[in-house]
């Protein structure tokens, strides 16, 4: 057993876990942050992406020992105040989620890109999902949405 | 070199289990302390919509905003049995069962409204806009919270049930009538194959869905990219490297789905023309939407090249070997 | 007569879209139960042999529950159509992942280390891996005495005097391979004694009241003492019409009286669920000089794998489509559902009309490239039209406008119509 301290959607906790955790498992087991997904364990579906100090990774590829004294955004931390994020928002308007169990993926994946983005391309979009599976959406409606979220934060 | 051609592909879809197997959705409906109203289905939402278009179906038949209907679907011991989420039959079999169900449920409002407006009659009486009233004095009217409030503990409750239309096929000669309704959809695409490394870019792709009547045009179109989606892996890249009954690729990092690089925008195009078997005239359009995709792609690839490629997936490694041939042999 | 309508026809929001876009959506695996122990599946890693297993020394590791094999099992049959899948394999391996054993632990890791102590003995016997193959009469068998589990047929009109008047008669062999659903939510579940001491399962399937049937008949007990709750279920596309876990986490619950919680991993998905069924199509296609269909003749062979599933249906759906939306006077389609050794396939999206056209729709290019006709000519001529019959004599009588898409694809497409449309 070891010791690590988390920040995870603003809030800090001070965990006791086995050595070999891997985060997704702190995040979904210990701290019931059941947003974040297992979709192949392997790093390719991103369903498990989480913001991790600024940066989108899987929490399937990171052990919770590394990641001990980071602060992590779940899907479950988006929410602020009861309002939904703007990449939420357009999730729902434009239809980009269908069975759902990737989507917290991709709205991380699209929050950490629109993050740093600037009038992002469709193409450029394309690529910021690129590492996220879905198998029912075909990517358009969730392109479509990534757009449109960012045309909410600009407020165009 | 890089060569380029344009296919397209044509397809029928049969709704239904078929074959004369009882093809049965039921559905309750059941007016809730709140005037709302629960509907209550055993068709699962698997990502397709299904709870969407069952609340806007049930929404439509009662003349309710669409946020008055409290949808259950979770749990056998609360929903009736609806059938099979396949066979792409939950919006035409369970949307009808929901039909059927509301307007039962209506009539009982009308018994209720009867008494509590001391009329001697249903006639004439019209369920809208979550009241119930005469459509010849509309002073005399009553709304389904007041209905809830009369009858106290006392449950209203409805059922609904639709049996599709199937035929044994007669098992000399395949004649009868297996399923129905069918659904057509139509696919074509442009594209760029590289023939030395077999490569194939979709340039661009329509895909065209009969759909009865759209009950969600966006959930449609949500369908249409998805089926889109899936055909182009089947038709260019998933491959579970079957050998003597193993898999060989069993994970994503070998087994591979398209991803958004991968998938092109796709233009849809909603065809209707309602069907009167059907809830509001919806057809449904789950499976079909992926069918005409990999003929268009194979047809295109061919008019490409002048190779006609017969065995799936059309792997570059394939595709580059059918071309080099095809030259050789001139 | 156009109606108007208030709510159908209307983009309203997804009902489900709040809680999946704020992780609020809950799966199976998110849901953790008070005393819950874990399940894994032992599968097996040959496809046609005899097994038998020794779980002796699992058993005895400090924190393992339970292990359940086929003598655990009432009824160790189901399936959707024929009863041929065992709940576990009593005697006989038909295909890499038949389940053996069900082992139930305090945590996952004993699980692992359980798995690991069963002893599996293996008897390997030949297998068969092609469906053409599995045919034949001395091909071993997987279940019973032959491999042919279905054949359909269409004889509609006389094909033989439609290909001899024929102006041009295109043939070709056509191969689909199996693939998989990948829904992105691995399989998972839990199974409960629930409050009223009925035997529950939480599960993601596209179809809760044959899973409650399918409980109730293998572990022999009234269906009113089953309860299925489906979750959120994370895709499906046909993979989660057969039982998975469902019967085995039943089980453990009912013997063990706890929550029993198991997740697949992606490719313990890939093991336990249907796929596409690999079909080899010969066809014979003819038409006459003005592109008009005259006769059709195909056999399709299709791989169901080691058990039926839906194979029966998905063969019947694939000769029932095999024409196309096409109006042809004179059909025979002959189309198999054979067993094999490799992983069974069932329902996937589409559900044999998918297959089809890899065919029908190259033959009816391959015939315009013939007739020096263009590919949307020749289809116009033949498409099925208000009235129609379809080749199992079905007339359509309504909702048929395939000339209209057609049409509109040639405009989206930016065709020119006509002879000009292909190069």
């Amino acid at each position: 057993m070891i010791n690590i301290k988390l920040n995870v959607n603003g809030k800090d906790y001070s965990l006791e876990i086995e050595e070999d955790k891997r985060l997704i498992d702190v995040l979904r087991e210990d701290l019931r942050f059941t947003g974040v997904k297992e979709g192949c364990s392997e790093g390719e579906c991103g369903a498990c992406s989480v913001i991790m100090d600024g940066r989108i990774v899987n929490s399937c590829l990171v052990m919770a020992v590394q990641a001990n004294g980071s602060s992590i955004v779940t899907v479950e931390g988006l929410v602020k105040d009861g309002e939904l994020d703007p990449v939420q928002r357009a999730f729902i308007e434009k239809g980009a989620t269908q069975c759902g169990y990737c989507t917290p993926g991709f709205i991380m994946a699209a929050r950490a890109f629109l993050n740093r983005a600037k009038d992002p391309t469709r193409e450029e979009i394309r690529e910021a999902i690129s590492g996220n599976l879905c198998r029912c959406t075909g990517y358009n409606k969730i392109v479509d949405a990534i757009e449109e979220a960012y045309r909410y934060e600009k407020g165009i | 070199m890089k060569k380029r051609g344009r296919g397209i592909g044509l397809s029928f879809y049969g709704t239904g289990y078929g074959n004369g197997f009882p093809d049965v959705s039921n559905a309750w409906v059941r007016l809730l302390k709140d005037g709302k109203i629960g509907v209550y289905v055993g068709g699962a939402e698997v990502g397709q919509g299904a709870m969407t278009a069952f609340v806007q179906i049930a929404a439509e038949a009662l003349g309710v905003p669409h946020d008055r209907v409290l949808l259950e679907i979770e749990d056998t011991l609360t929903t009736p049995d609806s059938g099979t989420a396949a066979a792409t039959r939950q919006t035409y079999n369970t949307g009808n069962a929901i039909k059927i169900a509301c307007e039962n449920f209506k009539e009982k409002l009308k018994e209720v409204a009867k008494d509590i407006l001391n009329l001697n009659s249903t006639a004439a009486l019209e369920v809208k806009d979550g009241e119930v009233y005469l459509e010849i004095f509309p002073q005399k009217r009553v709304s389904l919270e007041k209905i809830a409030d009369f009858l106290g503990g006392n449950i209203l409750e409805a059922e609904g049930s639709f049996t599709a239309q199937t035929t044994k096929l007669d098992p000399e000669t395949g004649q009868g009538a297996p399923y129905w309704p069918y659904t057509f959809s139509a696919c074509g695409v442009e594209l760029e194959v590289d023939t030395i490394t077999g490569q194939v870019d979709i340039l661009k792709a329509v895909l065209v869905q009969d759909v009865g009547r759209a009950v969600n045009p966006h959930l449609v179109e949500g369908q249409m990219d998805g089926g889109y989606a899936m055909a182009l892996g089947y038709a260019l890249f998933e491959d579970l490297n079957l050998k003597r009954g193993v898999m060989g690729n069993r994970k994503f990092s070998k087994y591979l789905i398209p991803t958004s690089m991968d998938v092109t925008e796709l233009t849809k195009i909603i065809v209707e023309d309602p069907e009167s078997t059907a809830p509001y005239g919806a057809k449904g359009i789950g499976e079909p939407v992926m069918i005409p995709v990999t003929p268009a792609i194979l047809n295109a690839i061919y008019d490409a090249t002048g190779v006609r490629i017969t065995e799936l997936p059309i792997t570059p490694e394939k595709l580059a070997k059918a071309f080099s041939d095809f030259e050789k042999e001139g | 007569m156009k109606r108007e309508f208030k709510v159908v026809g209307k983009n309203i929001h997804r009902v489900d879209a709040f809680k999946k876009v704020t992780g609020r959506a809950i799966y199976p695996e998110d849901i953790f139960m008070e005393n819950m122990a874990y399940g894994k599946t032992l599968r097996s890693t040959i496809a046609h042999g005899y097994v038998s297993l020794d779980t002796r020394e699992a058993e005895k590791i400090d924190g393992v529950l339970g292990i359940f094999t086929y003598k655990d099992v009432p009824n160790n049959r189901y399936g959707v159509v024929y009863k041929d899948q065992e709940v576990f394999v009593s005697k006989k391996v038909k295909r890499v992942g038949d389940p053996l054993a069900f082992v139930v632990a305090e945590n996952e890791k004993l699980c692992d280390l359980a798995l690991e102590k069963i002893k599996v003995y293996y008897e390997e016997i030949e297998g068969v891996f092609d469906p053409v193959e599995a045919m034949e009469e001395d091909a071993p068998k997987v279940h019973g005495k032959s491999n042919i589990l279905y054949h359909f047929k269409i004889r509609k009109g006389d094909v033989e005097e439609g290909f001899r008047r024929s102006h041009v008669i295109v043939e070709n062999t056509y191969k689909t391979h199996m693939v998989d659903h990948a829904f992105l939510q691995p399989e998972a579940g839990i199974g409960y004694i629930d409050e009223e001491g009925r035997v529950a399962v939480i599960v993601s399937t596209q179809y809760p009241h044959y899973d409650m049937e399918e409980i109730a008949s293998t572990l022999n007990i009234p269906i009113d003492q089953v309860r299925v709750i489906n979750a959120y279920v994370g895709g499906a596309f046909g993979g989660r019409e057969d039982i998975s876990l469902q019967i085995h986490l039943a089980l453990a619950a009912k013997v063990l009286k706890r929550p029993v919680k198991t997740i697949y991993s992606r490719e313990e998905s890939f093991l336990a669920h249907s796929k596409r069924h690999a079909m080899v199509m010969r066809y014979k296609t003819g038409a006459d000089k003005e592109g008009n269909l005259l006769a059709m003749e195909t056999v399709i062979i299709g791989d169901t794998g080691a058990y039926a599933s839906w194979g029966e249906n998905v063969m019947r759906k694939a000769g029932v489509h095999a024409t196309g939306p096409y109006y042809i006077p004179n059909v025979k389609v002959d189309s198999y559902a054979v067993y094999t050794n490799n992983p069974f396939a069932g329902a996937v999206r589409g559900f044999g009309a998918t297959q089809v056209p890899v065919a029908y729709e190259q033959q009816m290019d391959a015939l315009a490239v013939k007739l020096g006709m263009d590919p949307v000519t020749i289809r116009m001529k033949n498409i099925f039209k208000v009235g129609s019959e379809t080749a199992t004599g079905q007339i359509l009588t309504e909702g048929v406008p395939l000339e209209e898409c057609l049409s509109k694809l040639v405009e989206a497409m930016g065709y020119p119509y006509g002879k000009e449309a292909y190069r």
